[in-house]
């Protein structure tokens, strides 16, 4: 698969933007900066994986709504009552705090979503393999062993099938349970025995003979640091205004929600921007791209 | 000088009971030499090698000294010895430690401390050296087996080492990425001088061009000399691993054959030119041909079609094989094909979109699950491991059946009777197919599938398997092998089918098979193929050999 433009950046450079994306976008709850974040968040995310993206974001509707439904049910505070539900009183203030809520949540989904997608393991690893070389490498080897395990289980239960050993649809739940404890038990046999084999062919590397260093397979480049710096600036001005009060939000028991004017618009569109940046230099490669290839 | 020399090394494991793994042996090897240990498995060639580094030399009692570069080896850091000693080792899967390329490369550099900037040229010249490139950023997860292997040699040759160590290294590939691996080594040790040491039971792709031979024989070194000379040597001494030599060597002792002994197919070629200078007057061996039309097949497939996924290529693309019952088949082709994917379609793993199977005349479809495999049909998976689920041998066959007469029987018939007791896990990879053999042939069934069964065996193992197959024959089981192995299945199969393409191209006997093909054929073929018309086997060449020079005498 081809890296989209922000994924090309240093490891170090994906992490910082998605814990401001991340923190904030819990922190926050102020609706018009909850709307940035979904908004920005939602075009990353598409961008990110195309078609397969807009059924996803879409499959999130039905849970924006639930959440949203939801929260007066369980949270009955509020003034204005609309109607009672089980005898309790489902208030419009809590509904609308219900969209909210849905909102960070849909939004922290959205943003995890393309988390996986730029930040993969290896690139989280190389971040600390510097600072924790052992740890990180531990790290490596239990990535590397998850997936083995699956394999290997559908291997043994193929093979126990093509001698009748399979379990079917019809079995009874005692066969199935016994069955799938001797596949455990094997599994564990056979993971123990290959991790002699590592284990060897780790010592037989040198393994715990010297301090480990780390292979950097990326490297820190201006770019990057540009972009950090950029990254910070932004960060710490959206920080500077929140500590002002200019976005805070208020829904229980009363609405008191900071209102956007002024200054304030400037706190607004930085934030808007840093959410914006992924975004913004996938547009700017594609469009280098077209320009280039007319050039030739 | 001598890179290694090992003095009267003697060693038994703890559990041995006083038998000795290795008995008294000595060896040299000089500073840039290739050489190659061959043996029966269990001789203890791993053992040994296993002694050339410290960190791998396994507990037990040993007496012998060993001297590495002139210094007694226990001596020589565990640093150093990382460094200037590579071991490469069977398995392809559970060496690799990391899960991306780039950084299994590095591993041993970050394990020495290797600083960024050398670790970083050294590794680019490894990857371009090998080839790796293409797949540097890759999840090694997605690597077929002879990438892993070619990763694990390029990840310690990074390190530079002075000599490299192999132990069977491609016992888990198929024919083809063995030899290109094989290559490789060979190219490492003629291009950079590394000294090379391996064990392998693959011996036509090493012997001509190794500068030595030894030949271990329950933990003795019985010959070390120059290739050409202990071929001469293990047949004078009518020593079993005669049979283990690459077929030109056989062929030339078995029929007598006067001066240079050839290794290659060029040099048998060579040698078959002189002594037939004129056109031998029989040039073919009786064979039966086989009947296109058979009468209540054991199974039929008509047109399969299938692929794994939607939208992935298609495996099986129109499969038709009728195979008659009480046969042994075989099914040969290229890795990847779908010749596995078959199988698993035949036992209903698989069900494919279009065609239909047929089993004993009913179609699979039909068949109870219960029914289809008691008494019917049952599979040994290519890796005999993923059959067994009990602590010892005895309680996996009794997993299968209750009757301890039948679980004797097979034990019997497999040749395990002796190993009953011990863990799978703990068998020889020639051991462990037998042992799996056995739980498969106690669903007593009529029609046995084998996939890759002679992977990782050696020639004695694979005798011993041949002739277990045989007795299954004889009791009227229809057995279909899936295999690489070209010379397994030229020797004993009755009928060989070409896989290519999804599809089944031909059906023959052996011998018209591989007498029609020019590359995809035995050793035994090409080398004598402009002479004799229809020889496959060793035993062919051999016996058309002495029937002509027989009349001529």
């Amino acid at each position: 698969m081809r890296e989209d433009a922000f994924s090309k950046f240093h490891p170090a450079v994906n992490l910082i933007f998605f814990i401001g994306a991340m923190c904030f976008g819990v922190l926050l709850q102020h609706p018009v900066y909850l709307l940035a974040g979904m908004f920005a968040s939602g075009v990353y995310y598409f961008l990110l994986n195309g078609r397969k993206g807009i059924k996803a974001i879409a499959g999130m509707i039905p849970l924006f709504i639930f959440i949203t439904l939801f929260n007066p049910i369980v949270n009955t505070r509020g003034i204005t009552v609309l109607f009672s539900l089980f005898g309790r009183p489902y208030t419009l203030e809590a509904l609308i705090y219900g969209v909210a809520v849905a909102a960070i949540f849909v939004v922290m989904l959205l943003w995890f979503g393309c988390y996986g997608k730029v930040l993969t393991g290896d690139k989280f690893t190389c971040l600390f393999s510097n600072i924790m070389p052992s740890i990180a490498l531990l790290l490596v080897m239990v990535f590397r062993m998850i997936p083995n395990f699956v394999r290997k289980a559908k291997q043994i239960i193929a093979a126990r099938s093509s001698v009748g050993k399979g379990t079917e649809a019809s079995a009874s739940i005692k066969d199935k349970l016994t069955s799938g404890m001797s596949v455990i038990g094997v599994l564990t046999s056979w993971a123990l025995e290959g991790s002699i084999v590592t284990g060897d062919s780790m010592r037989a590397r040198g393994y715990g003979t010297a301090k480990r260093t780390s292979f950097m397979v990326y490297r820190m480049t201006k770019a990057d640091w540009v972009l950090i710096v950029i990254m910070l600036a932004m960060l710490g001005v959206v920080i500077g205004f929140a500590a002002s009060g200019c976005m805070y939000a208020e829904f229980l028991p009363e609405r008191n929600i900071a209102p956007i004017e002024g200054v304030n618009i400037i706190a607004f569109i930085t934030y808007l921007g840093f959410l914006l940046i992924p975004t913004f230099l996938h547009i700017k490669e594609v469009i280098q791209w077209n320009i280039s290839r007319y050039g030739i | 000088m001598e890179h290694f020399e090992i003095r009267n090394l003697s060693f038994s494991y703890p559990t041995a009971k006083g038998k000795k793994s290795l008995d008294d042996v000595s060896l040299k090897i000089e500073k840039g030499e290739y050489a190659v240990i061959c043996g029966k498995s269990g001789s203890g060639k791993t053992t040994l090698l296993k002694h050339l580094k410290t960190v791998l030399t396994p507990h037990g009692k040993r007496s012998g000294e060993i001297y590495f570069n002139g210094f007694p080896l226990e001596k020589v850091s565990n640093r150093e010895q990382s460094a200037k000693i590579g071991y490469v080792m069977q398995n392809p899967d559970d060496q690799i430690v990391t899960d991306k390329v780039w950084h299994e490369l590095a591993f041993g550099l970050e394990s020495l401390g290797c600083d960024q900037k050398s670790m970083r040229s050294r590794v680019a010249e490894m990857a371009c050296y090998f080839g790796i490139q293409d797949w540097f950023h890759k999840d090694v997860a997605t690597l077929s087996g002879g990438q892993k292997q070619l990763l694990n040699l390029a990840s310690i040759m990074a390190m530079q080492p002075e000599l490299l160590i192999l132990d069977e290294p491609t016992s888990q590939l198929d024919p083809i990425a063995a030899s290109d691996f094989l290559n490789t080594v060979r190219k490492i040790n003629v291009e950079l001088g590394t000294t090379v040491i391996i064990t392998e039971h693959r011996l036509e792709d090493i012997f001509p061009y190794a500068d030595r031979a030894v030949v271990m024989d329950n933990g003795r070194i019985v010959a070390n000399d120059t290739p050409r000379n202990v071929g001469k040597l293990l047949y004078e001494q009518g020593n079993p691993m005669f049979t283990a030599m690459p077929a030109p060597v056989r062929v030339f002792y078995n029929a007598n054959g006067k001066g240079d002994c050839p290794l290659t197919v060029r040099e048998g070629r060579t040698w078959l030119n002189k002594e037939f200078a004129e056109e031998p007057k029989i040039t073919e061996i009786p064979f039966e041909t086989i009947e296109d039309d058979i009468e209540n097949p054991a199974i039929s497939l008509k047109e399969l079609w299938f692929r794994y996924e939607k939208d992935s290529p298609d495996i099986l693309r129109g499969v038709s094989l009728d195979v008659p019952a009480g046969s042994l088949s075989a099914i040969v082709g290229g890795n990847g094909a779908g010749k596995s994917t078959m199988l698993k379609a035949v036992c209903g793993i698989c069900k494919p979109y279009r065609g239909k199977i047929k089993v004993f005349g009913k179609a699979v479809n039909k068949y109870k699950s219960a029914e289809l495999f008691k008494n019917c049909i049952s599979m040994l998976p290519q890796d005999p491991k993923s059959l067994f689920v009990k602590k010892t041998v005895a309680e996996d066959l009794a997993e299968m059946t209750k009757d301890r007469k039948k679980i004797t029987e097979a034990a019997e018939i497999c040749q395990i009777t002796d190993l009953m007791d011990n863990h799978p896990y703990d068998l020889s990879g020639g051991e462990q197919q037998r042992a799996a053999l056995a739980k498969v042939l106690l669903t007593e069934p009529k029609l046995l599938l084998l996939d890759e069964p002679t992977k990782g065996m050696d020639s004695f193992f694979k005798e011993t398997f041949a002739s277990v197959l045989q007795k299954l024959k004889d009791q009227g089981i229809t057995v279909i092998i899936v295999s690489h192995d070209v010379e397994f299945c030229a020797k004993y199969a009755d009928r060989i089918s070409m896989f290519f393409d999804g599809q089944i191209l031909t059906t023959d006997t052996p011998q018209k098979f591989f007498g029609s093909n020019n590359f995809y054929t035995t050793v035994a073929n090409r080398m004598s193929r402009h002479i004799f018309r229809n020889a496959v086997t060793s035993e062919n060449v051999v016996e058309l050999y002495r029937k002509n020079k027989g009349e001529k005498a």
